[in-house]
C-alpha cells in the first residue's frame, strides 16, 4: 500500500497544529510610531474633565448629590417604574444588557454605556444633544424612555421637600408644586400639549428652568463616572518609556498582538483613538437597521435637531456665552453623515453587550467578524473596508480587548442608589 | 483660469507639530504667488481638540492682503472622508490677519486643508498636506 498520501496528510496536519498552538513570534520593540500610538491610548494621557460652559454646577458637589439622586428614582417617569439606571445599570459600565432599551416601552437604539462619556462632545448614537445636561433631559420627555415630562419633573423637585431643599440651595426659588401641573409639555401627547398651551409665559419659564437645572444635576452626577486604569495602562506606560514590547506578563502573548493589530493592519485606532479609544465623532460602519425600522440617518438628521434643541449651547437656559459653544456652530451637516453614528469607547466594552447602536451584535466576535467583511452599507457608504484578517488575529484582536477593562475610577458611592449601603458590584468583579 | 483653480502646492515650512514648542505653522505659496501663513492656536496640534487657526495672507511684497473671502474645505484623502467639523473664517483682527474658527481633527493621519482665497483681482488657492 502506498503511504505517500497519508504521510502528506499528516505533515499538513502538523503544520496546521504548529501554526494554531505554537506562539508567535513578537518583535523587541515597537517602532517610534506605534510606541507614540501606544502612549496615546492610555489613560496617563487622559486629559482632566474640562468645564461644562453650559452647566455652572457641572462640578459642583452638591448638584451631583441632586443628580445622583434624580439619576436612580423611578417616579421620573410616567408610570413611576423606570429611572435613568433601568437602562444605565453600573454593574454593567452603567448598560443594560439588551440589543435596544427597554423603558416604558420599546426603545429605538442600543443603550450606550456611560463610563467616560462626558469627555464627548456630542451625545446619543446620532450626536442629536450637543451635552451631557441636554442629553439627560431628552429620555425625561421621551415616551418610550422615562416620558415624565418636564411638568412632572418640575413638579416633583417642588413638592419633595428634600429635593425642594437641595434644588433651592444650589438654583434658587422654585413654584409650589401645586402651581406645576403633572402632566404638561410641549413634546408629550396631545393631553400634555394642550395642558402646555395653557400655561402663562412665566410659568413655561419656571418650569423650563426647574427642568434644565434637573439636567444640569443629573450630568453633574454623570461626569463622577470614570474608567479606571487596566491592565493595559500600566503596560502602554511601560512602553511609554522605552518602546520595549516586553514580556513581563502584563498583557498575554495573544494580547500584545491583538494590541498590534489594533494600532495597525485591523485600523481600529483609525476612529478608536485615544485614552478613551473614541473619536467622540461619526462614521458608517455599514450596520444594518434593526428589524421592522428604516435605516437611520444618523448623525445627518442628529445635527440637525442638535440645532433645533431648545436646551443646546446657544439656547436661553445655557450658561454658556456663544463663543464658548463651538461644536455646535462649526459642526459639519452634509450628506457624507448619512447613515453616520458615533464611535463608541471601548473602555469597558466587554461589560456592554450586545453592540452596534442596533445591538445587532451579541459578542464582540460577531463584531470584529463584521468589520472584517465590512459589506456594503445600506444608507450612504461604509468607511470601513475588508480587513482580510485570519481567525487567530480576529481571536487576538478580542483578547486586547479584555485588556482594557477595569473598575471605574469612582467612588463607590456613586455606584449604588443614594441612601442605600450596597456593595459595589463592580469593584467585585476580579481583575483578569 | 485653469490655474484659478488647481491647488498649487508648495509647502515652504512644515514642522512637525508634536516637534514644535512654539505654535505650529506651516507656509504656503498660493497659486497665484501670495503667501499664507498658517499658525495654530493649540499646541502641539492634536486629534480630538476643537481649535482655531490664524491665517496671515500677504503679497509677493510681503504686504498684508486685507479683505480677502477664504473659504477652507479638506479631509483624509487616504481614507476618502472630510473634515469633521466646518471650519470657517469669523473675522480679520487685523489687516491680512484672518480667524478660522472651528478646526478640529480626529484620526491619526494625512491630512489635507484646501483654501479657496476670493479676492478683487480674481480667484486664488492653495493647499495643504501634514501628519497628525
Amino acid at each position: 500500500m502506498n503511504k505517500t498520501p497519508a504521510l502528506v496528510c499528516a505533515l499538513a496536519l502538523a503544520t496546521l497544529l504548529v501554526w494554531l498552538l505554537a506562539p508567535m513570534s513578537l518583535p523587541e520593540r515597537w517602532s517610534d510610531s506605534e510606541t507614540a500610538l501606544i502612549a496615546s491610548l492610555s489613560l496617563s494621557a487622559l486629559p482632566l474633565l474640562g468645564p461644562d460652559p453650559g452647566n455652572a454646577v457641572a462640578d459642583d458637589e452638591r448638584a451631583a448629590r441632586l443628580g445622583h439622586r434624580l439619576f436612580f428614582d423611578t417616579r421620573l417617569s410616567s408610570n413611576s417604574t423606570v429611572s435613568c439606571a433601568t437602562c444605565h445599570r453600573p454593574e454593567l459600565a452603567f448598560s443594560d444588557g439588551l440589543p435596544i432599551a427597554v423603558g416604558t416601552g420599546m426603545g429605538e437604539r442600543n443603550t450606550p454605556g456611560l463610563i467616560g462619556i462626558a469627555h464627548s462632545p456630542w451625545f446619543y448614537w446620532d450626536g442629536r444633544r450637543d451635552s451631557q445636561w441636554a442629553q439627560a433631559l431628552a429620555p425625561l420627555e421621551t415616551h418610550f424612555e422615562q416620558g415624565a415630562g418636564r411638568g412632572a419633573v418640575a413638579r416633583l423637585l417642588a413638592g419633595d421637600a428634600a429635593y425642594r431643599a437641595m434644588y433651592q440651595e444650589l438654583f434658587g426659588e422654585l413654584p409650589a408644586a401645586d402651581q406645576i401641573p403633572r402632566h404638561a409639555s410641549p413634546r408629550g401627547d396631545e393631553a400634555a400639549r394642550s395642558n402646555w398651551r395653557g400655561l402663562d409665559p412665566a410659568s413655561q419659564a419656571a418650569i423650563n428652568t426647574a427642568f434644565a437645572n434637573a439636567g444640569k444635576a443629573l450630568a453633574a452626577y454623570q461626569r463622577k463616572l470614570m474608567p479606571g486604569r487596566g491592565r493595559f495602562d500600566d503596560y502602554a506606560d511601560r512602553v511609554a518609556q522605552d518602546g520595549a514590547v516586553r514580556q513581563d506578563g502584563r498583557l498575554s502573548r495573544d494580547e500584545l498582538a491583538g494590541l498590534g493589530l489594533f494600532i495597525g493592519g485591523a485600523q481600529c485606532v483609525n476612529c478608536h483613538n485615544g485614552p478613551l479609544l473614541s473619536n467622540h465623532d461619526f462614521h458608517n460602519t455599514g450596520i444594518l437597521p434593526v428589524a421592522g425600522q428604516m435605516p437611520s440617518m444618523g448623525r445627518f438628521d442628529g445635527v440637525l435637531e442638535a440645532r433645533r434643541d431648545a436646551f443646546n449651547c446657544l439656547g436661553e437656559f445655557s450658561d454658556a456665552a456663544p463663543g464658548q459653544c463651538l461644536e455646535l456652530r462649526f459642526a459639519r451637516d452634509d450628506t457624507e453623515l448619512a447613515g453616520a453614528h458615533k464611535t463608541p469607547g471601548l473602555r469597558n466594552v466587554v461589560r456592554t453587550a450586545p453592540y452596534m447602536h442596533t445591538g445587532a451584535f451579541a459578542t464582540l466576535a460577531e463584531v470584529l467578524e463584521h468589520y472584517n467583511e465590512a459589506p456594503v452599507a445600506m444608507l450612504g457608504h461604509n468607511e470601513a473596508k475588508p480587513l482580510g484578517l485570519s481567525r487567530r488575529e480576529l481571536r487576538q484582536l478580542e483578547a486586547f480587548l479584555h485588556s482594557l477593562d477595569a473598575p471605574p475610577d469612582t467612588a463607590s458611592q456613586w455606584l449604588t442608589p443614594p441612601g442605600k449601603r450596597q456593595r459595589n458590584p463592580e469593584r467585585e468583579l476580579p481583575d483578569r | 483660469m485653469l490655474r484659478c483653480f488647481l491647488c498649487t502646492l508648495m509647502l515652504l515650512l512644515a514642522p512637525l507639530p508634536a516637534l514644535a514648542e512654539e505654535q505650529p505653522q506651516f507656509t504656503l505659496l498660493t497659486s497665484d504667488g501670495r503667501q499664507l501663513r498658517i499658525v495654530s492656536e493649540l499646541s502641539p496640534l492634536a486629534i480630538n481638540r476643537i481649535h482655531s487657526w490664524r491665517l496671515y495672507l500677504t503679497d509677493a511684497d510681503n504686504t498684508p492682503v486685507h479683505g480677502a473671502e477664504i473659504s477652507v474645505t479638506g479631509g483624509m484623502p487616504d481614507h476618502d472622508h472630510g473634515l469633521p467639523t466646518r471650519p470657517r473664517l469669523t473675522g480679520e483682527p487685523e489687516p491680512g490677519v484672518y480667524l478660522l474658527e472651528g478646526v478640529r481633527f480626529h484620526m491619526p493621519g494625512r491630512w489635507r486643508m484646501d483654501f479657496s482665497i476670493a479676492l478683487n483681482g480674481g480667484p486664488d488657492s492653495a493647499s495643504l498636506e501634514f501628519e497628525l
